[in-house]
């Protein structure tokens, strides 16, 4: 499976932030999106998640042909997770598991759910309002991962996350990745080069794969700092 | 269709659930009572959910009853004669502006982004399924508060199935042209304040036209029903045929959804207290030879001439124009009226100084831009340094607020004198009464800043003490007006009150603001 960028350009008014990306990302990779303050990360992944308008054609390519990407192909983490906050952790799960239980394949219980993300018994009835970043961040993956989408986009996903929590999920990532696509945003530079098969990134309105080839960790770094200090005078 | 419609209904009866006992546990004695278990409660839940679904139920019709009650207010004084056709007259007039500007089809709203975005319902089944219901319950209500009216403004049942269907019809006219414009434009019409102030202004003109004696009967409406009934049954088939509901929640819900009710209000509170850069700069000589907490009091008024001075002088106009008017109407014969009402209702005024006095966006412009930074500093919450600046803000704030004040207190003893005049004392009270009340208003909304100090970095409202306080002040403003004694017995209560109110307020900051402004 394949997702294709094609000609994608967006600009806030006078200001170009993403010129002519043409981009292939592969199934089975995570992928580490890196880019300055500013670069158009999260405006890339809002523009695939169909959030704002944009040019530029994207396409899911896969054994059976190659396809329109769809909104229900894509599954969208963001950095201020979004849940309904007057529910109850259970009550969302609950609900949620209620609707998609057509779409969800191996479908389990919500009790088996929390105990994979480790929410404890009785932080399922608290509502979502009084639960701290890092736990609706942990509800937003959950929901994500239980519709099991083909593309995840992750935007800064594990930095409001405790260490534990943050190794349970990069382990997880690791054991989802064979059939998904997953693309990490990231401004930590050893997150992305501990966990992501490979680097790309945002760098004068571009997107450029950085190749590893045969470098040592180091060196691999200075190469991926060299690249984003890198400006093009335009 | 049903089973979506189940299912968002069974969302929606969790959230007011749990928002009802949310709001129970912030009460005092309540909220030792109610633990936090109450969330998984059965039996708890489901006593609430019957009182919530009263409530929300009981509060829809209030509002559709306050909504008719203006409708026949406004009849009324339009045409005192006819106000049976008056009233059929607005009611079919402001359907149909309502089908540009109320429409909720398509309109952003958060519950609409988790159930398609979040939840991944169907977006077709979930929009059509609700808006039938919708139209259900807006029927249901109309029918009651119609029948509930009947009698005051003496129109036939026949009328009323017409009112009913007319609404119904140009409600799906309504939603059917919202999502055709949305999808040509890429924007809702009624998110275009240009656009929806336009068509309110023709469509409110054309409300007034019975004061001129030219009135829509009830005939012409059912002639028009006819071409209605087409164009309905073509947009119900169009909202039932669009498939793009997914790409519409999602496009006009992006951006609400990261907010939910509360960071929006707490959004738009931030954008009204932002400093304006015409502000920005402030002329040398008003802080010339100023020191200390003097300059930062000063510097900090300056900044904000926008929200306080500006909008005090734009409100004087306001009431300058609204003098002029009244004096008009004396002149057209109206002196009487203006005279009787003046002598009777100075409630009135309680509630005009409500809304024209700027105590509440003060105080948020006070902790957004400066306290809520400077409340970390020790020096700055020194007892000393607390109530010498609660003693500068409250001058200001009195100085600001006595601008439109003054003039409507001196607005009033002219035109009570030119339309009749008074013994001197109603005049001297009447006066007192006005400023007493500016006064009171100052002091009301700085006191309760001080001893409550109710917001939290984002300007959301995090006391319910202070909530509950400032609906209660809306509340008694609001049925104030209602009272009818005279002049000179309100006045002279309501100077007492207020003197005794502003003590009893200043001594309590005294006492405790020093303790109780704090950042939360």
């Amino acid at each position: 499976m394949k997702l294709d960028i094609v000609n994608l350009n967006k600009s806030f008014g006078e200001k170009e932030v993403l010129k002519d990306i043409n981009f292939t990302f592969e199934e089975g990779k995570i992928y580490g999106l890196l880019g300055r303050n500013g670069a158009g990360k999260t405006t890339l992944f809002n523009c695939l998640n169909g959030d704002i308008e944009c040019s530029g054609k994207f396409y899911l390519e896969d054994d059976y042909g190659k396809n329109e990407l769809n909104y229900s192909d894509i599954g969208y983490v963001v950095s201020t997770p979004i849940v309904p906050e007057f529910l109850t952790a259970k009550e969302f799960l609950e609900f949620f598991i209620d609707i998609n239980k057509d779409k969800i394949t191996d479908l389990k219980d919500s009790d088996y759910y929390f105990d994979f993300i480790k929410i404890d018994k009785e932080d399922q009835n608290k509502l979502l309002k009084d639960y701290s970043h890092g736990m609706k961040n942990k509800m937003q993956m959950l929901i994500n991962i239980i519709s099991n989408p083909k593309v995840i986009l992750l935007d800064e996903p594990l930095t409001s996350l405790d260490i534990v929590v943050q190794e349970d999920m990069k382990k997880l990532f690791k054991s989802i990745k064979k059939d998904h696509i997953i693309i990490f945003s990231t401004h930590i530079l050893e997150l992305a080069t501990d966990l992501c098969d490979e680097i790309v990134i945002l760098n004068n309105k571009e997107l450029e794969l950085i190749e590893k080839n045969n470098l040592n960790t180091k060196k691999y770094k200075d190469k991926i700092i060299k690249a984003l200090k890198d400006e093009k005078n335009d | 269709m049903i089973n979506t419609l189940r299912t968002s209904f069974k969302i929606d009866m969790s959230y007011a659930t749990n928002s009802f006992i949310y709001i129970l546990r912030k009460l005092p004695i309540l909220k030792d009572l109610i633990t936090e278990d109450a969330y998984s409660s059965k039996v708890l839940k489901s006593i609430v959910r019957i009182i919530s679904l009263i409530f929300s139920f009981g509060k829809m019709l209030a509002y559709k009853f306050l909504y008719f009650f203006i409708l026949i207010g406004l009849a009324n004084l339009l045409n005192e004669r006819f106000t049976g056709y008056v009233f059929i007259h607005i009611y079919f007039v402001l359907t149909l502006l309502g089908m540009f500007i109320n429409n909720r089809l398509i309109s952003p709203n958060s519950k609409k982004y988790f159930s398609v975005i979040l939840f991944g319902m169907d977006a077709k089944k979930y929009t059509i399924s609700t808006f039938i219901y919708d139209l259900f319950i807006t029927t249901l209500l109309n029918l009651i508060v119609l029948i509930s009216i009947k009698g005051m403004i003496h129109i036939s049942f026949n009328t009323i199935y017409l009112l009913l269907i007319c609404s119904l019809l140009c409600r799906i006219i309504g939603e059917a042209f919202s999502i055709i414009f949305y999808k040509r434009y890429r924007y809702l019409f009624n998110s275009n304040t240009k656009l929806y102030m336009i068509i309110s202004i023709i469509f409110l003109g054309i409300c007034s036209l019975p004061y001129f004696g030219i009135f829509i009967l009830p005939n012409m409406i059912l002639l028009l029903l006819i071409p209605l009934l087409g164009l309905s049954i073509l947009s119900f088939i169009y909202i039932l045929r669009c498939r793009d509901y997914k790409i519409i929640i999602k496009e006009t819900n992006s951006y609400n959804a990261i907010m939910n009710k509360d960071e929006v209000s707490s959004y738009n509170r931030q954008k009204m207290v932002e400093v304006r850069d015409k502000d920005k700069i402030i002329d040398n000589k008003k802080i010339v030879g100023k020191h200390g907490y003097d300059l930062f009091n000063t510097i900090f008024f300056e900044r904000h001439r926008e929200i306080l001075l500006r909008s005090a002088l734009r409100f004087s106009i306001g009431i300058i124009g609204v003098y002029i008017v009244l004096s008009i109407m004396y002149y057209m014969g109206q002196g009487n009226f203006i005279h009787s009402f003046l002598l009777n209702n100075m409630g009135w005024f309680v509630l005009i100084l409500y809304f024209v006095n700027r105590g509440s966006i003060i105080t948020q412009a006070m902790f957004y831009n400066s306290d809520h930074a400077m409340l970390r500093y020790n020096f700055y919450r020194e007892e000393s340094v607390i109530l010498g600046l609660f003693k500068r803000r409250l001058g200001t704030v009195v100085k600001v607020n006595l601008i439109p004040g003054i003039l409507i207190a001196v607005g009033n003893v002219v035109l009570l004198f030119i339309t009749g005049g008074a013994d001197i004392i109603t005049y001297i009270s009447m006066f007192i009464f006005i400023i007493s009340l500016c006064i009171f208003f100052s002091v009301h909304y700085l006191v309760l800043y001080y001893l409550l100090q109710p917001y939290n970095k984002d300007l959301m409202i995090k006391s319910g003490t202070y909530s509950f306080i400032t609906l209660l002040t809306y509340f008694v403003s609001y049925y104030a007006s209602d009272i009818k004694v005279s002049t000179l017995l309100f006045s002279i209560f309501g100077i007492v009150f207020c003197i005794i109110y502003i003590i009893v307020g200043l001594l309590l900051v005294k006492k405790y603001a020093p303790r109780t402004f704090r950042i939360r």
